[in-house]
């Protein structure tokens, strides 16, 4: 229905859709237009002024920014009217600039600067004292404020409104007094802070970890996909002298949305940690002895022909493979099949399956007309994507459900249904596309929804899926046969198997089972009676500490490779680091091995093409019954919570997250058992066992009966407990003293 | 010579107007009774419509016209009734609401009447605090009458009507500011489009009109718009009431035909103070630019104030004599649009502050001989380039006053003074 | 309607309770609008009715009413200038600057002002009791120079009639109720920019906003008028006020008949 007009931009005509903004129609013939406020995922907002120009027949000047174009319009934008205009406004936005721009780390890519250049008068006509407004805000734990810089063109404001929808980012004041403030004694606390420092057109907004680091024209970049979670965002790894000194978004990326998380952004100052692992190591004893890799083959292969010669290839167990590249796991499946391994799992968190249908983008879940998710909340397990789940909510009127047994899945949504018919009832009366998303542990309600979604498939609705990994690459894992096969045992299965004395090798890449299994104790005892666990890993894990040999590995910016995301594509990874010497990355590990053992490897075509054909499959199988839910008979309920800055590898060598990472914390609903916020107390199992010293936390979206302790804190091991088991809370500790009524 | 024609402005001063049974003696809410028993809501958009009256807030937009531009589109439409006024110089409206509440009322229901409006707003700049407490007890008043409620006068038609305080800020004036604030956001005003009509209240067609404007619906009715457009010109037609302030003898709220000349007003208000001569006179608001002693033959009314240069604006006339400091009254006027400045657009963010400093720095003997070009360059080239009219409003009067009495600036910098230490 | 006297007796305000007692009220307010959100500044006027300014627990109370955040809610009450972020004296004392003021005679009623108070602009006596504020138009030009006292309109102000006054409210006669106080107010209830935001890593930079201080040249310009024929090096500010008290003492017969 919408229909083409031509327009005349500086004597140049172009044909743009009706509606389209000028400042859109200019791009097309590479007129660019300046602009302060306006950016194309925020919209017009007006403010800046900067992008005047004249337009035929129209008395005033016109911003470009919220004109849409119509057929047979005449635009100048260097008329002698237009460039005036545009000479005045940057009169006024340099008023009161401080001119730092010798000290500013925005210098050479800053707005200001160039449209100055482009544009400006040489001078200022300014003959009193500039204004001054406070300088080095610290605004939260990523973002440093400076007022004078800031030209107030809210987009920080506005990101942190239309497309976080967190609120958090305000105006103070007003006129020339104007600044940007979060509450007052409030810190700038989001997963996406580091945005607004991209969206910043001048200095005003940086981020701690970058500043005073470098010049933009010294940084050597190089563009590969985010690992630190399933959805595989684009980003640019800036190097200078061998450091990754900060990542950039990819503005035109169709997975991210022209955006990053911070986890994803700042979980870069792990790479040079001195307490990374740089050379193979051999326990003895009590002591871990520093081994070439050589030795370390050796004793890998020795371990393996032993355990096969002894037992068969039954006692040789992998775990792991969610972190590693397609490429790297297809070649440990290779190399499992020539040995006969058949215990061979990805799984050794709580997720049980990768996914449930072929590829989805993400672009179709912002058009689903209803998005129900399932699980773990996807603001901590895939925040990027999380920001399509609030766009597709705010912008287009999905509805968004949470499903799942009360306090099964972390927080009450906006609509929360428990059950089935809860959730049928929760559906609107029309709508196309329905969108599940989901984290891929088995639930006792897992057949249900299954049957629903059959149901309203078999209705004509368009349905959607997505499964977040809890690893970057589960579901490529999946894809590409990290799975038991032939009878072979799952990781639980291989884990009780090593702790009845029946495994003699276990060998465990990229994963943290320590950690992230859900049955501390088990992982704990099967790993004390193996008689050889290797492990690789760039830190000293707790998994990684109970091992025989460390084989010290790569992380995703110092390897070349692929990815599968959660929708299911593709991705590649270039390494734009150099490692540190004496590391390898795991596929290297895996053919190095191979040599060792005379097994032959496929060449580099024939894998990738292994790999195409695999991930485009999606993988339905038959799932190990889920567990039943466990009767409470007393107190309240242990459940576990993702958080996106937790973990035990990268986040926890990291002194740029440090700052982020939540403290072991015990969430409750508002008004649990009496407890308050900052209370400190213990939470102890039936059987025992016991976390002490977690802080409170309420919220109001807390299913009451039910308490949560943050998964993957080495500190705090959320996974000492089961998921469901009854716990009893003691030794509170208030922090405020009792008030007497 | 003209003079002084009452209407809205009748009874006040002499009469307890904010009883409603004096209001209802004097033929009050008949207007209102006689529309929901007689006339459609066309009827009556048509005789506004006919009557020429403009929006006698400052824009003198027809509001005939600004009705006939919601769409029909089956949404909910708000009237809001516009009680900011903050316009230096302007004091009708805060007379009217204290003065003569019920007669706003009736306007306000009427002009709802006519554009289909079922929840009325007014919206009374937050210093009105007397003003907003008589406002609300005439609600009450009327409310009890059935005046507004279910089923007003006995008819089908229901009004609700929600007072709603401002807070101190002057450019709550400007329609979508005035939304904004209503919906509970910082007072600034919209990138338009979409207008107001269009997507107003909580994106709901929406009009604004000012206190006066909806004052006068009663009356047109009354007396038909062929009363209304027998004074004035063509296209300013009735009446208006003029605050006069400044060097006269007796500063008020005077209403006269649109067309009496400045002269003629300024005796009106008592002549000038003292005896002294007129030198200028500022004749719509503080956005306006003055119009000089030779110009005072000027009919006060639109077309004829736009072709002195001016504007009618607000009907605000502030009259000076040759005694004033016009570096000060330029200084009082920046000042007060720096101030009420929202601060979204640069031009009239940075700007203003700019001529304020520079204004301050003279005065305080601190000037210098470029400030004169500064301060004509600066105000013009902040003009016409920012998202709403305030930072349009600054030039006007600081530039008129600049081209006539450039020696007062002037003197100001070649005797500069010793610097003023704190 | 009584005023109080003695200095400042700040009574702590018990938070909950209050918002027991108002809530109905409240609710009642959100209700007569078709969006909550449009309750926000007469909950913020509710409040400071009953603290005398905007507090912290005022603007989270109403952020959670109106399912807003506290940024929003201290951005929307930023921007207006009749709400109070920190507490004011009991008496807040508008004058008007506005051009049909300032073109009569309200620079000598400002000064005067500041003279008989000992504060400035934005500031507030130490015993709690004034607060003064130069404001704009006050929409009563007919009647300059005005002023208003807790949002009571004062016209045609005089030098006597301040005296006056000020008097009245010390003695607790004058017919205007002071505003709550529930907490002593500081110096000015300007919020300074460098507590804004959260500021642990602020530098420690001067406000050249701060009411007062050197940013604020208002009462520089009142001053000036004073002194340009008699000035002399090195004269204090306090000396400029009062030399032009005594200026003004001597020459109030100039006042206008109106």
């Amino acid at each position: 229905m919408s229909k083409d007009v031509t327009v005349t931009i500086d004597g140049v005509s172009v044909t743009v859709p009706e509606g389209t903004l000028l400042v859109e129609a200019a791009k097309k013939v590479d007129h660019e237009i300046p602009v302060y406020c306006y950016h194309p995922k925020l919209g017009p907002a007006g403010l800046c002024r900067i992008c005047l120009v004249e337009i035929e027949k129209m008395p005033k000047l016109q911003i470009a920014c919220n004109t849409p174009v119509t057929d047979g319009m005449v635009v100048h934008t260097s008329s002698k009217n237009a460039t005036e205009g545009r000479r005045a406004v940057l009169e006024f936005l340099l008023l009161n600039h401080p001119l730092d721009c010798p000290i500013c780390d925005k210098g050479g890519e800053c707005d200001l600067q160039d449209y100055v250049m482009a544009y400006g008068q040489g001078a200022s006509r300014l003959a009193d004292a500039k204004m001054h407004k406070p300088k080095a805000v610290d605004l939260g734990p990523t973002i440093v404020l400076d007022e004078e810089r800031c030209i107030l063109c809210l987009r920080c404001v506005r990101f942190d409104e239309i497309v976080t929808n967190e609120h958090s980012l305000r105006t103070e004041d007003r006129g020339a007094h104007a600044i940007i403030a979060t509450a007052t004694g409030e810190a700038y606390r989001s997963s996406f802070t580091g945005n607004v420092t991209e969206l910043c057109p001048v200095g005003a907004l940086t981020s701690k970890t970058y500043r005073f680091k470098s010049r933009p024209w010294d940084l050597h970049r190089t563009p590969t996909s985010c690992l630190q979670c399933s959805v595989g965002c684009r980003l640019n790894i800036d190097e200078r002298h061998g450091e990754v000194l900060r990542t950039m978004s990819d503005p035109d990326d169709a997975i991210s949305d022209g955006w990053l998380c911070d986890r994803g952004r700042y979980n870069i100052g792990f790479y040079h940690d001195e307490r990374r692992i740089t050379t193979p190591l051999l326990r003895t004893g009590e002591q871990w002895v520093q081994i070439s890799w050589d030795e370390a083959i050796e004793q890998w292969a020795a371990s393996l022909k032993e355990s096969a010669a002894a037992d068969g290839p039954q006692s040789i167990g992998v775990l792991g493979g969610g972190r590693l590249l397609n490429e790297e796991a297809f070649l440990l499946r290779h190399l499992c099949d020539a040995l006969g391994v058949k215990n061979v799992d990805w799984r050794t968190g709580r997720q049980r399956f990768a996914s449930h249908a072929a590829r989805n983008s993400l672009a179709e879940l912002e058009n689903a007309g209803v998005i129900v998710t399932y699980g773990r909340p996807p603001s901590q397990m895939a925040p990027i994507l999380d920001l399509r789940i609030r766009k597709a909510v705010s912008h287009n009127g999905a509805r968004l459900i949470s499903f799942g047994e009360l306090g099964a899945d972390a927080f009450v949504a906006e609509k929360h249904a428990n059950t089935l018919d809860e959730l049928r009832a929760a559906l609107p009366a029309q709508y196309e596309r329905i969108a599940f998303v989901s984290d891929g542990v088995s639930r006792p309600l897992d057949a249900a929804l299954a049957g629903l979604r059959d149901e309203l498939a078999a209705a004509g609705k368009q349905i959607v899926s997505y499964v977040l990994g809890e690893q970057p690459n589960a579901r490529g894992a999946d894809a590409l046969g990290l799975v038991p096969s032939g009878g072979g045992l799952d990781a639980r299965g291989m884990l009780e198997a090593a702790r009845d004395g029946k495994l003699r090798t276990l060998a465990i890449f990229g994963a943290n089972p320590m950690l992230r299994f859900p049955d501390r104790a088990l992982v704990e005892a099967a790993l004390a009676r193996v008689p050889f666990t290797i492990v690789s890993e760039l830190f000293m894990t707790q998994t990684a500490e109970r091992a025989n040999v460390i084989l010290p590995a790569r992380g995703p910016f110092e390897k070349t490779g692929t990815t599968t995301n959660v929708a299911g594509e593709i991705l590649d990874i270039r390494a734009g680091l150099h490692a540190p010497e004496g590391t390898l990355a795991d596929g290297e590990m895996f053919a190095v091995l191979a040599d060792a053992l005379g097994i032959a490897l496929p060449d580099v075509h024939a894998i990738r093409l292994a790999i195409e054909s695999a991930v485009g499959n999606g993988l339905q199988r038959d799932e190990a019954q889920p567990p039943k839910p466990r009767a409470s008979t007393m107190g309240l309920i242990i459940r576990h919570i993702e958080h996106i800055f937790s973990g035990g590898g990268t986040s926890a060598f990291d002194a740029h997250i440090a700052a982020l990472r939540p403290g072991p914390a015990l969430l409750v609903a508002r008004g649990e058992a009496g407890l308050e916020d900052g209370d400190v107390v213990d939470v102890v199992a039936v059987d025992g066992t016991r976390l002490d010293k977690l802080t409170v936390r309420t919220g109001n979206r807390i299913a009451r009966g039910n308490v949560f302790v943050i998964d993957g804190l080495p500190e705090a091991p959320a996974n000492l407990f089961a998921d469901g088991a009854a716990v009893s809370i003691e030794n509170v500790r208030k922090v405020r003293e009792p008030v007497e009524a | 010579m003209a003079s002084i024609t009452p209407v809205l402005m009748k009874g006040i001063g002499e009469l307890n107007l904010r009883e409603i049974d004096v209001y209802k003696a004097q033929g009050g809410y008949a207007q209102l009774e006689r529309a929901l028993r007689e006339l459609a809501s066309e009827d009556v958009v048509k005789m506004t419509d006919a009557s020429v009256l403009r929006g006698r807030g400052g824009a003198g937009f027809p509001t005939g016209r600004k009705w006939q531009f919601l769409p029909n589109n089956g949404e909910p439409r708000y009237l809001v009734c516009n009680c900011d006024e903050a316009e230096p110089g302007t004091f009708k409206d805060h007379q009217l609401l204290e003065e003569t509440p019920h007669q706003v009322i009736e306007g306000i229901a009427i002009g709802s009447y006519a554009i289909g409006c079922h929840h009325a707003f007014i919206y009374i700049r937050g210093e009105f605090k007397r003003g907003y407490e008589i406002f609300r007890d005439a609600v009450a008043q009327a409310r009890a009458a059935g005046y507004i409620g279910k089923g007003i006068c006995g008819s089908n038609y229901d009004l609700e009507l929600t007072l709603h305080r401002g807070a101190g800020a002057y450019i709550c004036g400007e329609e979508t500011a005035l939304l904004n604030s209503l919906e509970g956001r910082r007072g600034e005003p919209r990138l338009k489009p979409p207008f107001p009509a269009v997507k107003g209240l909580y994106q709901k067609p929406t009009v604004v009109n000012n206190v006066e404007t909806l004052a006068y619906l009663p009356w047109i009715l009354k007396n038909g718009p062929e009363w209304f457009k027998a004074v004035g010109t063509e296209r300013s037609t009735g009446y208006k009431v003029v605050s006069i302030s400044g060097h006269v003898n007796k500063p008020g709220n005077y209403e006269v035909a649109l067309g009496t000349t400045i002269r003629e007003l300024i005796e009106i208000a008592g002549g000038m103070r003292q005896g002294r001569k007129c030198v200028a006179v500022q004749p719509g608001g503080g956005s306006s630019a003055c119009i000089f002693e030779e110009q005072l033959d000027v009919p006060f009314e639109y077309e004829s104030l736009a072709e002195a240069g001016s504007m009618l604006g607000s009907g605000a006339m502030v009259v000076f004599d040759e005694t004033t400091d016009f570096v000060k009254a330029a200084h009082s006027l920046v000042r007060f649009f720096a101030h009420e400045s929202c601060g979204q657009c640069t031009p009239c963010r940075e700007g203003g502050h700019w001529l304020q400093a520079t204004l301050e720095r003279i005065l305080c003997g601190e000037g210098l001989e470029s400030d004169i070009e500064i301060l004509k360059s600066a105000s013009h080239q902040l003009t016409g380039i920012n998202l709403c009219p305030l930072g349009d409003s600054i030039e006007p009067f600081l530039g008129s006053v600049i081209h006539r009495f450039e020696d007062q600036f002037r003197s100001y910098i070649k005797q500069p003074r010793t610097k003023v230490a704190s | 309607m009584i005023g109080v006297s003695e200095a400042t007796t700040a009574s702590a305000v018990d938070f909950p309770a209050l918002l027991e007692r108002l809530r109905p009220e409240l609710e009642a307010i959100i209700a007569q609008y078709e969006e909550p959100r449009s309750a926000l500044l007469p909950l913020m006027h509710r409040f400071q009715q009953e603290e005398g300014y905007v507090s912290r627990e005022a603007m989270s109370t109403a952020a959670e009413m109106l399912g807003l955040t506290p940024a929003i809610v201290e951005s929307v009450v930023s921007f207006y200038t009749l709400f109070f972020r920190k507490p004011v004296g009991k008496y807040m004392l508008q004058v008007c600057r506005g051009l049909s003021c300032v073109i009569d005679d309200a620079e000598e009623i400002m000064a005067y002002f500041r003279k008989q108070l000992g504060i400035g602009h934005l500031e507030t006596t130490a015993d709690g009791l004034f607060s003064y504020e130069e404001v704009e138009c006050l929409a009563a030009c007919d009647r300059a120079t005005c002023m208003q006292v807790n949002l009571e309109f004062v016209y045609d102000l005089t030098p006597q009639m301040i005296d006056e006054m000020l008097a009245a409210i010390r003695a607790g006669t004058y017919p205007v109720a002071p505003l709550a106080q529930t907490r002593k107010p500081e110096r000015t209830w300007k919020v300074p920019q460098e507590t804004r935001g959260k500021s642990a890593g602020a530098q420690g930079v001067s406000d050249p906003n701060d009411p007062g201080g050197v940013g604020d040249r208002s009462g520089v310009i009142m001053l000036e008028r004073f002194t340009q024929e008699r000035w002399l090096e090195g004269r204090s500010r306090e000396r400029m006020v009062s030399d032009a008290a005594a200026w003004l003492a001597t020459n109030t017969e100039e006042k206008k008949g109106h």
